[in-house]
């Protein structure tokens, strides 16, 4: 009787398959579509003439021999740094300040052994903060500044950092709740108050993680600079922007080559970072 | 010698099952007394009532003529009693100076516990209670590269800075190998002996319980099945003890 049960996971699984095949055949059947319209001679023709002006092909003056487009594109790139390290410190510092109460073992009491009226309060206020300002996307709150202040660098890192003080706020307190309550409750039958604790106990453990977390949304920071770049945040991103309305195709060559030098960077260096922490 | 724990007729459910029914004994002050039993027996709920972990269901405790249930300043509990379990007291990240001087956290402010992870503060209690358990060259040692034998002996420093009338200890030595097991144990009751502590030690090992300890309370299934000077224990005593056919 049992064995012939279906279970959920089996019958998901089944689904999956079902589902998958269908969906290719009505892809094919009822929508028609077809691959190879994706590769028309005029698609060819516009792919050519683009790939052509980003290597330059039949250019006066490529934007790649040009020591002064050299030299707008390296201030452009410091700009792009120093857009993405504010974004970082603001996120960071956010959600350092809120995330202890929103740790659900401290807001409970479980972890600290102390349990305060408050708590469950603070813990929903923060938490219901987190997940709004990660639920709107950099671009949504890039667009939201740039239309209260003028655009710049400043407000790009404000936008990064407002949707980042979520994930970071989020990803730190859930280090938090995983932490082992052996040590820190030993603290607690030890004599140590509550902010004690917090020093002694939780901060010590939770800090290389939350280091590993900040470098690790450092890096995406670094990547989605262009995205708000291109609602007017400055940067390479809104070079970026600008390049391809004024059809300035090797500008584009060389602003994506530094873009890519940063990216590579801030991979190297979180990346050797997080393995000094371990 | 004075009366210091009076445990009265103390009881503990979890759920259905019986962790204590109605437990009675009393400890004097300087007692080394030794907790034995089967697994499940109750004795770490004893102990986590003995150290106000969680209150009893029913019954009382009384430590040095005061409910323990009154005891409700951390600061002050903690100069009276002190805890020490299985090796993951500690916290593995702080180097090991830290780690004891923990034990100095209910004398100290905030400012001055935030001060002392920069500059440790009373540096003189932590290297006195290092060399003590013989572990004087390790002081900035990060705690998790100490084997398990070396981190339960800064657990003990952290007691002798801590310094409570009452040592509870729950399970000191049960995840270290047979040498080393031994020898923390040894410390552990020269040191409460030589400070006058009164000590209290669930142990796995019968062996060492009555080899180190004056007084052994066998408990199982929640009962105190005996509570006898360790030199008039017999194996009779312990065959019943740990006997399964006896379990209802």
């Amino acid at each position: 009787m049992k064995k012939r049960k279906l279970n959920f996971v089996t019958a998901s699984v089944y689904a999956l398959i079902l589902l998958a095949a269908g969906s290719w055949l009505s892809i094919f059947t009822v929508e028609n579509a077809n691959l190879s319209t994706l590769f028309s001679q005029s698609n060819l023709m516009y792919a050519s003439k683009f790939f052509n002006g980003l290597f330059g092909i039949g250019e006066e003056n490529p934007a790649f021999f040009n020591a002064e487009s050299w030299g707008n594109a390296w201030a452009l790139t410091m700009e792009t740094l120093v857009m993405s390290i504010m974004a970082t410190g603001f996120a960071t510092i956010c959600a350092l300040l809120t995330v202890v109460p929103a740790a659900r073992n401290v807001a409970d009491g479980s972890l600290t052994l102390v349990k305060k009226w408050h708590g469950r309060i603070s813990f929903g206020f923060i938490r219901g903060g987190y997940i709004f300002s990660r639920a709107v996307p950099e671009l949504v709150w890039a667009m939201i500044i740039i239309f209260i202040f003028k655009p710049g660098i400043l407000p790009g890192a404000i936008a990064l950092a407002l949707h980042n003080f979520g994930i970071l706020g989020k990803l730190c307190a859930e280090v938090i709740e995983d932490l082992d309550s052996r040590p820190i409750r030993n603290l607690a039958s030890s004599g140590a108050g509550r902010v004690q604790i917090l020093l002694y106990g939780v901060l010590p453990a939770a800090l290389p993680r939350f280091l590993t977390y900040i470098l690790y949304r450092w890096e995406v920071i670094m990547r989605t600079t262009i995205v708000v770049g291109f609602v007017g945040a400055g940067g390479l991103g809104q070079q970026f922007k600008l390049s391809m309305s004024f059809f300035h195709y090797t500008d584009i060559t060389l602003l994506l080559f530094f873009y890519l030098i940063l990216v590579f960077a801030a991979d190297f260096i979180s990346e050797k970072a997080r393995y000094f922490i371990k | 010698m004075a009366e210091i724990i009076n445990v009265n007729r103390i009881s503990k459910n979890y759920e259905r099952k019986i962790a204590l029914s109605s437990l009675s004994f009393t400890v004097e002050k300087g007692e080394l007394v030794a907790l034995i039993g089967p697994s499940g027996a109750g004795k770490t709920t004893l102990l986590n009532m003995l150290g106000a972990i969680f209150p009893p269901d029913q019954g009382e405790i009384v430590i040095s003529g005061k409910q323990i249930a009154e005891m409700t300043d951390q600061k002050k509990r903690a100069k009276k009693i002190g805890m020490i379990r299985q090796q993951f007291d500690l916290v593995g990240e702080l180097p090991v100076i830290h780690n004891v001087l923990a034990g100095r956290l209910s004398d100290w402010g905030v400012m001055k516990s935030l001060v002392s992870l920069l500059i440790p503060q009373d540096k003189d209690y932590a290297t006195a209670a290092l060399d003590r358990v013989g572990l004087k060259d390790k002081l900035y040692e990060r705690t998790s590269k100490l084997s398990g034998g070396e981190q339960q002996r800064v657990a003990l420093a952290r007691l002798l800075v801590q310094s409570p009338e009452i040592v509870l200890a729950d399970e000191p030595v049960a995840s270290l190998d047979p040498a080393r097991a031994e020898d923390v144990l040894e410390l552990l009751v020269n040191i409460a002996s030589e400070e006058k502590q009164t000590l209290i030690a669930s142990l796995h090992s019968v062996e060492y319980a009555r080899k180190y300890f004056d007084r052994l309370i066998a408990l199982k299934n929640g009962e105190l099945f005996f509570d006898l000077p360790s030199s008039s224990v017999s194996d009779d005593h312990i065959k019943r003890l740990y006997s399964l056919k006896e379990h209802s």
